[in-house]
């Protein structure tokens, strides 16, 4: 038809084509260092080379690894967005106080201006910035509500380019980024204060961290398992979460910043979660079936993931009073952010959560939260729900099926994600520590020129991409309808 | 539609059961908290761009000390002009917005056509080329860089504003938005119109396109922003300095040639702000086809 014919034309030119190019040049020795103008060996076919490749060269499985890593930034990201939402969907211009707020902010914002104004440019002269800024920003949202926050959190979203990539930098910049610059000074207070305290005391501050960490796993083990014993989980939909859950103490093993903690302790928590879990599972009311079905693996999930993002916070923090007395001996110092192997991909992470809070994630949540039937609150109202019990109970199962929608994209996201920062704040270092896949590809492909193997990789990409999408389809229903 | 935008996103509130003193006064509070909170939050979001625009105007010197504002060498405003001086800076706007105006004209129009064709028009094997449409979404954008590269290079395209527009312009996303947005629109609508002897064009230019303009503004939006941002194809494609486009130009601050921080603080926010503006004048469309794209989706 003529209406289609120009759209699919293009759609088939640069869509479908290089598809089938792609899929041909993946199985073939395309190489730009063996074929140009001064060298021409013949193209071969040489089957799954390329393929096989990817696991005998080190590099993909440690990019892999990489874009993995960045990957733990999601939940947080998306536990910001909903966040936002609802407070966002909060009535914001209810409350007999806004008049009296609208003159405050106003009345500090002209103040602050009039004293910077005054004063200059001094230390003092930040301060009333940051009063001017806060009060600004309070005086709009007393005007114009709900859509003047929205903008705001929407904003880093929106400029979210090679812009902002640049001015992160900057902001991480060791010497003379602000970042480092604020918080030196915090960190020399804390150095001098933990100094005088016993070294004892604070290193055993780790312990209750890790009580936490245990506690926490104690928690979600035995609530699966009485899910499971009561029937709401099958068997397969209970092997997930117990992996995801024991991860963190997992990775703990063998993460560098946790060396200093003895593995025994991690061992023998490990080891009585698995007590446990057999307990529990053997003697509990139902016998034991064979793994069928996924009922329940949504809230299995759920819980699993927010558990395990909760334990990997706490690990952190028992890792860092681990190490804090040694540390402070000699001055604490900023750590170099995007300059330094260990910090760099947790700086990109936090450079993206900054930029994924006000997302389209959160665009979609407030919609959800806007279809969320009256009712329902009204409801839990009458059953005397807490403000607690009436998120758990109503919004959060309301807005299943948006927070399932939402993580698929982000994962498909995720996987491709980080050419750009890459690109622009790292080059993929430092020593490869930020080179996610996309960014490999692009290495491969435009600049060593290893055509074939370039493609390759994408199609491995695509393959993992492929798989959550057929995964995620495949238990969505069941997790929606849950 | 309506010209202004309702407090549509908040939960109708609850109906309160309490006595009425404790009711003001507990709202009173919670408004607090809940303003409190929504301004620590922007304001934590903010920060970054306050930091950009105050450095953007500092001289080089007080560039990464102590204080924010600018010291002695006092608020150098010209710092903007200095930008256009130093690089082609209006040329990578110009650039920048004369190329994402192309693609976004191609995929709105022959979206739109496509969408139209899928939606309004029986023909066999409709159903099948859309699955064909659809399934190529799935695609990442990486697998068709390379080919696409290869051919660009056989077209005698790179380093060619045409090899940046028209890769871009034809995609399944637009048709598979905009053919939503024309499902929602009754059918007897234009069976009236073919029924007054209206040609298949006629109902698509005069009856269709009218009743899909939020669609349309939306994919608008959406492709305009896009390609403003877009980063990778750009850097492989462009090699001559006076056909670059905004975000290469903008590396030129942070190479080796020049480290000069204010000036690309300058030109990242002169860069930015445009968008700002246009998402604050266009977000309830904007706002609308994200959430319709996912809800369809």
């Amino acid at each position: 038809m003529l209406f289609l014919a120009p759209n699919f034309l293009g759609v088939l030119a640069f869509t479908v084509f290089p598809v089938l190019f792609s899929i041909m040049l993946a199985f073939t020795n395309w190489d730009l260092r063996l074929h140009n103008m001064f060298k021409d060996e013949p193209l071969k076919f040489v089957g799954l080379d390329n393929f096989t490749r990817l696991f005998t060269e080190a590099d993909f499985t440690r990019y892999l690894g990489n874009t993995l890593f960045m990957m733990m930034g999601i939940p947080f990201s998306v536990g910001g967005s909903l966040l936002a939402a609802m407070l966002l969907s909060s009535d914001t211009r209810g409350g007999g106080g806004r008049t009296w707020a609208w003159l405050l902010a106003s009345g500090g914002l002209v103040v602050s201006v009039a004293l910077l104004a005054a004063t200059g440019l001094a230390t003092t002269g930040m301060t009333i910035l940051f009063v001017g800024v806060a009060c600004g920003i309070l005086a709009m949202g007393m005007l114009g509500g709900v859509t003047v926050y929205r903008t705001l959190f929407y904003t880093p979203h929106f400029t979210a380019g090679v812009a902002t990539f640049l001015l992160w930098k900057k902001l991480y910049n060791p010497e003379s980024g602000p970042i480092n610059a604020a918080l030196q000074p915090v960190l020399d207070t804390l150095a001098g204060f933990v100094n005088k305290q016993p070294p004892t005391a604070v290193s055993g501050l780790r312990w209750v961290f890790l009580t936490g960490v245990a506690a926490l796993l104690l928690w979600a083990v035995s609530k699966l398992c009485r899910m499971w014993n009561e029937g709401e989980l099958s068997g397969r939909a209970m092997v997930l979460p117990m992996v995801l859950l024991t991860l963190p103490t997992v990775v703990a093993m063998y993460w560098t910043q946790t060396r200093g903690m003895p593995g025994y302790v991690l061992a023998g928590v490990m080891g009585s979660v698995g007590v446990w879990v057999l307990l529990r599972v053997f003697v509990g009311s139902r016998a034991f079936l064979p793994p069928t079905g996924g009922e329940g693996l949504g809230t299995g999930l759920m819980i699993a993931l927010c558990a395990m993002t909760v334990q990997f916070i706490l690990l952190g923090f028992s890792a860092v009073f681990a190490n804090l007395p040694a540390m402070a001996a000699d001055g604490l110092e900023a750590p170099k952010w995007i300059a330094s192997y260990d910090w760099a991909k947790p700086s990109l992470m936090l450079m993206g959560l900054w930029g994924a809070i006000g997302s389209n994630n959160m665009l979609l949540y407030l919609a959800a939260l806007t279809n969320v039937p009256g009712e329902l609150y009204e409801a839990a109202d009458i059953d005397g729900a807490r403000r607690f019990q009436r998120f758990w109970h109503v919004t959060w199962p309301q807005l299943a099926p948006t927070t399932f929608f939402i993580l698929v994209m982000s994962t498909i996201g995720g996987l491709q994600g980080g050419f750009e920062m890459a690109k622009t704040m790292t080059n993929g270092g430092p020593a490869g520590a930020t080179t996610t896949l996309s960014y490999f590809i692009f290495i491969e492909g435009f600049e060593t020129g290893r055509l074939s193997f370039a493609a390759a990789v994408s199609w491995a990409l695509f393959i993992l991409v492929f798989s959550i999408t057929m995964f995620n389809w495949r238990f969505g229903n069941k997790y929606v309808n849950d | 539609m309506s010209t202004t935008e309702p407090n549509h996103l908040a939960i109708p509130t609850r109906p309160v059961r309490t006595a009425k003193n404790t009711v003001s006064v507990r709202r009173f509070f919670s408004t607090w908290v809940l303003h409190t909170v929504l301004v620590a939050l922007s304001f934590a979001l903010v920060l970054p761009f306050v930091w950009l625009l105050l450095t953007s105007v500092k001289t080089l010197e007080e560039v990464g000390v102590g204080s924010w504002l600018p010291g002695k060498g006092g608020w150098r405003w010209d710092n903007y002009i200095e930008v256009f001086r130093q690089i082609p800076f209006a040329r990578y706007y110009v650039n920048s917005i004369f190329i994402a105006c192309w693609v976004t004209f191609l995929q709105v129009f022959t979206s739109s056509l496509a969408a139209f064709a899928f939606s309004r028009l029986d023909w066999p094997g409709r159903d099948k080329v859309f699955v064909l449409y659809l399934s190529t979404m799935m695609l990442p954008g990486l697998v068709m860089m390379i080919p696409n590269y290869q051919i660009m290079i056989s077209l005698g395209w790179v380093d060619r504003f045409t090899g940046l527009i028209v890769p871009a312009a034809f995609t399944a996303f637009g048709t598979f938005l905009l053919r939503q947005f024309m499902l929602s629109i009754p059918k007897a609508l234009d069976e009236a119109a073919e029924i007054d002897g209206a040609s298949k064009w006629r109902v698509y230019w005069d009856v269709i396109l009218p009743m899909t303009r939020p669609g349309l503004i939306t994919l608008a939006i959406f492709t305009f922003m896009g390609n403003y941002h877009s980063f990778f194809w750009p850097l492989v494609m462009l090699k001559s300095e006076f056909r670059y486009t905004l975000p290469i130009g903008l590396l030129y601050f942070d190479s080796t040639a020049g480290q000069e921080t204010n000036l690309l603080m300058a030109a990242v926010a002169m860069s930015v702000i445009p968008m700002v503006i246009v998402f604050i004048l266009l977000q309830k469309y904007l706002v609308k086809g994200i959430q319709l794209g996912a809800v369809k989706g």
